[in-house]
């Protein structure tokens, strides 16, 4: 350790801080005890804390920009911190609204001044596009406050000014709270208090005097009642209250709750493992595959989880080791005489890298098979892995190859919806 | 970055090539340090230094350029390290070259003294040499991470002019405001 090293304090503020923000709060709080010169440079919200929040996310999103660009960064940084857990796919578990304003895969990233969640779904015609389309938008208001909001049909988070204000008067964004509830877990509900909250912002600025006393719809049908006795004049008002409020009271969006999709990128090791796209029956689907602790591979398609339980998977295999080439002329022979099922303009030209046996159903492994893996040398079909990373896969019942690509976060195909088609 | 394209037929033309290298980055440039030390670097190199990409675009480069607030010594390592990352691997698509390289940054700090990059970070910032200065701002960082205030004082040689009462408060007051 040097003892003659260069004081800290010679170096320019500016670069000073930027050592800084590659530290943590707890460890700042250390350093801003050492001095009265650092205490108060660490005390400096426009300072320190701005340097931590672009260290972390200056190159992700506009911190400037959130909150109107009017909340400390002491604020901002705590904000951040939670949402970032955000970012990335998550899945459905267990529907409670209709299909359209539910979906099974979001897709979470930053927007420029908020965090913004998309439903990823095919575009529904040959291609291998998948289209993205804005749901839940999950901000900061000026005061600080944490905004959520919800769209229940489509179409309204498309272009968002940094001041959130214009969405709280919406009819169609519902305003929710984003639980976190650990674990790759997190619920999303309405939030009722927001517009109990709101309501009583409007009743106030009516001039209403016996508003104040109304704290939920269950209790305004008491208080109307004694209004009734001392106020003969406010029948009008109080009739457009109640309708105020049973429209309020009225549930938009029952809770639901997500799962993060880890592991949603292949790796050397795992190539299978992530997120795919393919044709299915006509149509493009999203595919999970996963592996699990005891060396297996269990391919899924992308729908509410709380299904899946049910549903049969794609394929699976309890061993993923590929077979490489070269490969038996029999091997050969089954993948040559395939058709492709792809976008419809691409040639097929992926040469194969490995191999795998793979099970389409959960049937009873007869007790030969296992002992002495004959059985599932057969297989039922293949996973042929290609050069570039992507892979195709196939039944000995069938004469087709369905090709397989990534859905990754910086997929090219990830196209944002065309029109309000949805 | 150039890359021949092939015709039809699969020759590569010769007039294709020869503009090519007329465009290539063959050029070197001459940087010389404070005290008078010269090192000659590949133009590629030389443009990780914005300050000098901008004298090169606004072609007022000549060949030799005085770089007047850094010594020899530390230009040889800002030079070292601007060499090794050139070309910067995406972890994405290559992470193996994305580990190596980390491992030879990591070296590359070990041997060096607190003292020196601070020295580095002062000449990345004139220089304008981002990368280099995020990664010697970290290993500063790295420093500091897990010590005490009195730790951090003494590698830093920060004079402690709190009274014991005052730094109690302190300290309170920056437990509540970065933890809480």
């Amino acid at each position: 350790m040097a003892t003659f090293a260069l004081p800290f304090c010679e170096i320019p503020e500016d670069l000073q801080l930027r050592i800084l923000s590659f530290l943590s709060p707890a460890e700042i709080s250390c350093f801003a005890c050492t001095s009265k010169r650092f205490a108060s440079l660490c005390q400096e919200d426009g300072k320190i804390w701005h340097v931590m929040c672009d260290q972390r996310w200056g190159k992700k999103t506009k911190i400037q920009k959130w909150g109107n660009g009017q909340i400390p960064y002491r604020l901002l940084y705590k904000t951040l911190k939670g949402l970032e857990n955000l970012i990335g796919f998550w899945r459905l578990c267990g529907r409670a609204n209709p299909a359209a304003s539910s979906p099974p895969l979001v897709f979470f990233d930053w927007g420029p001044s908020f965090v913004l969640g998309s439903r990823v779904l095919s575009t529904g015609d040959d291609t291998y596009q998948v289209k993205k389309t804005p749901f839940l938008l999950l901000g900061i208001s000026s005061e600080g406050r944490t905004e959520n909001f919800l769209d229940l049909v489509g179409g309204n988070l498309r272009s968002v000014d940094d001041d959130l204000k214009e969405l709280e008067a919406s009819d169609n964004l519902v305003s929710v709270d984003v639980n976190f509830m650990g674990n790759g877990h997190i619920m999303v509900e309405e939030n009722r208090c927001f517009i109990n909250n709101n309501l009583r912002e409007e009743q106030k600025s009516s001039g209403d005097e016996s508003d104040d006393l109304i704290s939920s719809p269950d209790f305004s049908e008491m208080y109307t009642q004694l209004a009734n006795k001392t106020s003969p004049g406010g029948d009008r008002r109080r009739q457009k209250r109640k309708e105020k409020e049973r429209q309020a009271s009225r549930t938009k969006w029952e809770p639901e709750h997500f799962l993060k999709v880890a592991d949603c990128s292949p790796t050397p090791t795992k190539p299978l493992q992530g997120l795919w796209k393919g044709f299915c029956e006509g149509s493009m689907e999203l595919y999970l595959v996963k592996y699990d602790e005891v060396g297996g591979i269990i391919c899924r398609k992308v729908e509410d989880l709380s299904l899946s339980r049910y549903t049969p998977p794609v394929f699976w295999t309890p061993k993923h080791a590929f077979i490489r080439s070269p490969f038996s002329a029999e091997e050969e022979l089954l993948l040559n005489s395939r058709i492709h099922i792809s976008h419809l303009a691409e040639v097929h030209e992926n040469v194969v890298s490995g191999i795998l046996y793979i099970k389409s159903s959960y049937d009873l492994v007869l007790p030969g098979e296992a002992a002495n893996g004959l059985g599932f040398l057969r297989g039922e079909g293949r996973v042929w892995l290609y050069e570039n990373g992507t892979f195709g896969f196939g039944f000995l019942r069938d004469q087709f190859v369905i090709d397989m690509k990534r859905v990754a976060l910086e997929d090219g195909c990830l196209a944002d919806e065309i029109e309000a088609s949805m | 970055m150039s890359s021949s394209k092939k015709s039809s037929d699969g020759k590569s033309s010769e007039i294709e090539e020869a503009v090519a290298s007329l465009t290539m980055p063959f050029n070197k440039i001459l940087l010389t340090s404070s005290d008078g030390e010269s090192f000659e670097i590949d133009e590629a190199v030389a443009r990780k230094f914005q300050i000098i990409a901008h004298m090169i675009e606004d072609d007022c480069a000549g060949k030799a350029i005085p770089i007047d607030n850094v010594t020899g010594d530390i230009l040889s390592k800002i030079i070292e390290y601007a060499k090794k990352h050139v070309v910067e691997p995406d972890e994405d698509e290559d992470e193996e070259a994305k580990k190596k390289l980390d491992s030879w940054d990591a070296k590359f700090v070990e041997k060096l003294d607190l003292e020196t990059i601070f020295k580095i970070i002062l000449a990345a910032n004139y220089l304008n040499f981002e990368g280099l200065l995020g990664f010697a701002s970290q290993t500063v960082a790295d420093y500091i991470k897990d010590k005490t205030p009195e730790e951090v004082r003494e590698i830093f040689n920060i004079e402690n002019d709190f009274t014991p009462e005052e730094e109690e408060a302190i300290r309170k007051e920056n437990a509540w405001t970065f933890n809480g």
